[in-house]
């Protein structure tokens, strides 16, 4: 093995770390050897039924002990807040968790709303694992649990439940998005009426308000160090394949492997989370979700894509391969255009064992959203809310 | 207490109430499909809670659920809601908003093996059905395509 100037000066810096913090003993020393990076993978997840999904393992504790259970499989979602798991993923910790009680002594439960459905059941405290990291005492949502079997009518009128392993993809949602909270509009003295927030005595369960620091959030936010937001990292992928290996790093700028470096900062409008994407001289709100499969933008008309037949007429399905591009924009007008392939989505699914589709499209005329394909070779910062980082304060989006 | 407070105090009273009705009136919704005229007969408390939009294809009646997310619909010359549309930090109450089309909403998102996440573009029939954005930020429409007015495009409801 040949070393050169630049190996040998890593590994004598690594080494220099090594020994500061051994014989330092401080906190900050402390922080600086902390694993703050977790293992990604994008594969068809353990329903073996998604493209384009990007999961991680979470460990869930009951508050203070050691009774812990690891769950793999749990999609990395960053335009969501908070941890989500199956009650079925956790079947050795689900009923340690501390359930959350409101003042009436009623148990909380909740329907989170995603823009595709919804996730229904009890909030309870966790201690939350992930890598070197922990977030104390969270409340996280169990989903599908069998002591709060029954949604609420006011829930399911607001979506189609994903409470199982076939409907959600995943054993659980990590939502460590630029927020914190899943629902400010939720808390006390705000509009109310969410169908969001539940409290439930037996199996009788009426919207309730809940305040800030009792919702369901950003276990990253909560962690005592690389708590200002998240990178996430993957490999370029030039045609469909059957996974790809990535990382997500906690903190931005608190250790070496998490600099900003030359990455441009796009900051979020702090009330709808989104940044602004130009298409063809029209602007749309727009936004970078790895929950997303797919790059989801405007219709047919506005493409000259026609959508696939049923069952896949969610994606688009273009002759040929189609190059397009676009421009995104944050609130600080910081822009940047984007270079994008889309690919007709049947012949892609054709291929029964990949389930990495880097060409994958669909239809979205609300908005324009940047799935899990626009992060294959790209390095993202999510600086959280309120979160000081070298960039300058979150929320906002750097690459 | 002066009496010009006192009148001013009743009138501030009257409009809390009158909002508060207003925020209970949840049955103010008119049904994708149907009649607007069932909407209107929800009487006075309903004509204050709309803005209403005229055009000369269609109008667009604009409201706001009880749970802050502005909702449109849609009205044909001929008073038929033909689309609707919502935006805001949570769904609406689809079940309500898109009536007898529910189900084929519920139905046709849980199928196909590789669906879209994140993301619903239904089309079964006549139903073109909508819905995107994020959690703390919900957008989506729907419309009947054999109910678009004439000149009217897909793209006039968002």
């Amino acid at each position: 093995m040949q070393f050169t100037r630049g190996r040998i000066i890593g590994i004598a810096c690594g080494f220099a770390t090594v020994w500061l913090a051994g014989c330092g003993g401080s906190g900050s020393h402390k922080a600086a050897i902390n694993n703050n990076s977790a293992p990604l993978v994008v594969n068809a997840g353990p329903a073996n039924n998604y493209a384009n999904g990007l999961f991680t393992t979470v460990t869930i504790c009951a508050p203070g002990t050691s009774n812990c259970q690891a769950v793999s499989g749990v999609l990395v979602d960053t335009m969501s807040y908070g941890v989500r798991i199956l009650a079925s993923a956790i079947p050795s910790v689900n009923n340690a968790l501390a359930q959350q009680k409101d003042a009436n002594g009623s148990s909380v439960a909740e329907c989170a709303q995603f823009s595709d459905g919804i996730t229904w059941g009890p909030v309870k405290k966790a201690d939350v694992k992930i890598a070197g990291e922990e977030a104390a005492g969270i409340p996280i949502q169990v989903i599908g649990d069998s002591a709060f079997s029954a949604v609420p009518a006011g829930c399911s009128s607001a979506g189609s439940p994903e409470d199982s392993l076939q409907s959600l993809g995943a054993n659980g949602i990590l939502g460590i998005g630029p927020f914190v909270q899943d629902c400010p509009a939720c808390a006390p003295g705000t509009t109310n009426n969410q169908n969001f927030y539940y409290a439930c005595a037996g199996s009788s369960c009426s919207v309730t308000t809940v305040g800030l620091p009792d919702q369901v959030q950003n276990p990253v936010a909560a962690f005592s160090v690389d708590n200002n937001g998240i990178l996430v990292e993957l490999p370029a992928a030039s045609s469909s394949a059957v996974s790809l290996n990535g990382s997500l790093t906690f903190g931005i700028g608190t250790q070496t492997n998490n600099s900003l470096r030359n990455a441009q900062v796009y900051t979020i409008n702090p009330n709808t989370g989104n940044i602004s994407t130009t298409f063809k001289t029209k602007s749309y709100q727009s936004f970078l979700d790895t929950g997303s499969n797919a790059y989801f933008f405007l219709d047919s008309a506005a493409t000259g894509m026609p959508t696939c037949p049923s069952p896949a007429d969610g994606f688009y399905c273009p002759a040929t391969l189609t190059n397009l591009s676009a421009t995104n924009t944050g609130s600080n007008n910081a822009s940047g255009s984007i270079s994008f392939s889309i690919d007709n989505a049947n012949t892609l699914f054709s291929n029964a064992t990949a389930s990495v589709f880097p060409t994958l499209g669909g239809p979205n005329t609300g908005t324009f959203d940047w799935g899990l394909p626009f992060f294959y070779g790209r390095s993202v910062f999510v600086a959280i809310e309120g979160a000081t980082t070298a960039g300058g304060p979150g929320p906002y989006w750097a690459y | 207490m002066p009496n010009f407070l006192h009148c001013a105090r009743g009138v501030l009273l009257q409009i809390v109430l009158l909002i508060s009705s207003l925020l209970v009136c949840s049955s103010a919704f008119a049904v994708l499909g149907q009649d607007i005229a069932s909407v209107q007969s929800d009487g006075a408390h309903l004509k204050a809670a709309v803005r209403i939009l005229p055009g000369r294809n269609y109008s667009i009646h604009e409201l706001r659920a009880t749970s802050g997310t502005a909702v449109k619909e849609f009205v044909s010359p001929a008073g038929h809601v033909f689309g609707v549309s919502w935006q805001g930090p949570t769904a609406p109450d689809l079940r309500q908003l898109l009536g007898e089309y529910f189900d084929q909403y519920t139905q046709a998102v849980q199928t196909a093996r590789r669906v879209a996440r994140r993301v619903v573009h239904i089309e079964t029939g006549d139903l073109i059905l909508e819905s995107g954005g994020h959690m703390r930020f919900i957008v989506g429409r729907a419309y009947l395509r054999s109910k678009l007015p004439d000149g009217v495009g897909a793209d006039a409801i968002h």
